[in-house]
């Protein structure tokens, strides 16, 4: 074969080689190569001495506590809709489940919304008249305000994140 | 449960290992699995973290962002790949931007100054000499040196390479990038390793 150092691609198979990633048949054929290889047995005498000092790089114990501040933040991030859902957790078990229950909610929402957002009958303005916008109640308002931040935090909640789009 | 994850899985998973098939045990609200993931992997991700960052706190704390963005991802998991691979995956992009926001900007400084954060090594004599003592640490200085002044893509294929011994195959889609690319990046990276440890040869 012809010697590795004189191409690239073939010096990686070197630096394969001293990392003990090649093959038994590559090795062979290039132990043969280096037997005779001053060059190409020195470069493989100094990586696999580069190899060997990164072992001296050990890591260091984890902490005692990681589990624990992890299950507390993953608790923290538990939605108000999986503490709702959690003692129907075994009902869950078949997607569709899960989903025709989402879907009902989203529609029991819309009908609640429709209602409560409906203008209540009122006497026909009569011409001239400015539209009455303090008619409304404050309380009226609040509720209304209630309700779309609800729906709201549904549909982020409806909107699981890919691990793709946080990377 | 396990008839309905390879159900779910099909046949084109069929292959795939089983911490994959216990994410998707996952995301059908097993916790009891995505506890046996953690155990299985806290330790490789942390380290290679480390080793990443060189600095503990900021490791475990990324780490812990991992784990998270594991846990939060359960929903839409799907197994199109290893599941260290997307593991990883996760794992660099957080220490890249980690590195590059410069959270760990006192790193050097530590690197510099001294070692306060060198593991305790079991030497083979119970009672290593203060010699054997000071060479370890001037080996183990060194090494993370010569790590620390790597390219940050270089650096995090040299860690899968050797620590976590990944094939190229693994470490060219963790990083996103063909296998030749990854041969490239450690070709270079061991010459520059080579030319800064030679005389520890």
């Amino acid at each position: 074969m012809n010697c590795p150092l004189g191409t690239r691609d073939q010096a990686e198979l070197l630096v394969a080689y001293s990392s003990h990633k090649l093959d038994r048949g590559q090795a062979a054929v290039l132990e043969e190569h280096i037997a005779g290889c001053a060059p190409c047995r020195e470069f493989v005498r100094a990586q696999q001495a580069v190899w060997d000092a990164l072992d001296v790089w050990e890591a260091e114990p984890v902490s005692a506590d990681f589990d624990r501040r992890l299950y507390r933040r993953i608790d923290a991030q538990v939605t108000w809709w999986d503490r709702l859902m959690r003692p129907l957790q075994p009902l869950m078990f078949h997607k569709n489940v899960s989903l025709a229950a989402a879907a009902g909610l989203v529609l029991a929402l819309g009908l609640v919304l429709n209602q409560t957002a409906a203008p209540p009958q009122r006497p026909a303005a009569k011409s001239g008249q400015v539209a009455d916008m303090e008619g409304l109640q404050p309380d009226q308002v609040v509720k209304a305000l209630d309700e779309m931040e609800a729906l709201s935090r549904f549909n982020r909640l409806m909107k699981p994140e890919t691990p793709e789009s946080k990377m | 449960m396990a008839e309905r994850v390879s159900k779910d899985v099909g046949a084109a998973t069929a292959a795939l290992d089983y911490d994959a098939e216990l994410m998707l045990r996952v995301k059908d609200g097993d916790g009891a699995s995505f506890a046996i993931l953690l155990e299985k992997h806290r330790s490789p991700v942390i380290h290679f973290l480390y080793r990443m960052v060189q600095n503990q706190a900021i490791a475990e704390e990324l780490a812990q962002e991992v784990f998270l963005r594991v846990y939060r991802s359960r929903g839409t998991y799907e197994p199109t790949a290893k599941f260290t691979t997307w593991l990883f995956r996760i794992a660099t992009h957080l220490a890249l931007n980690s590195l590059r926001d410069g959270k760990n900007e006192r790193t050097q400084e530590r690197l510099d100054e001294h070692t306060d954060d060198m593991p305790v090594r079991q030497l083979p004599d119970s009672k290593p000499s203060v010699e054997q003592a000071m060479l370890y640490q001037a080996k183990f200085r060194e090494v993370r040196q010569a790590i620390a002044a790597l390219p940050e893509k270089q650096r995090a294929a040299v860690l899968m390479h050797k620590y976590e011994e990944m094939e190229y195959s693994q470490i060219a889609r963790v990083l996103n990038c063909s296998e030749s690319a990854v041969k490239s990046l450690l070709f270079r990276a061991y010459e520059s390793l080579r030319a800064r440890l030679a005389h520890m040869a």
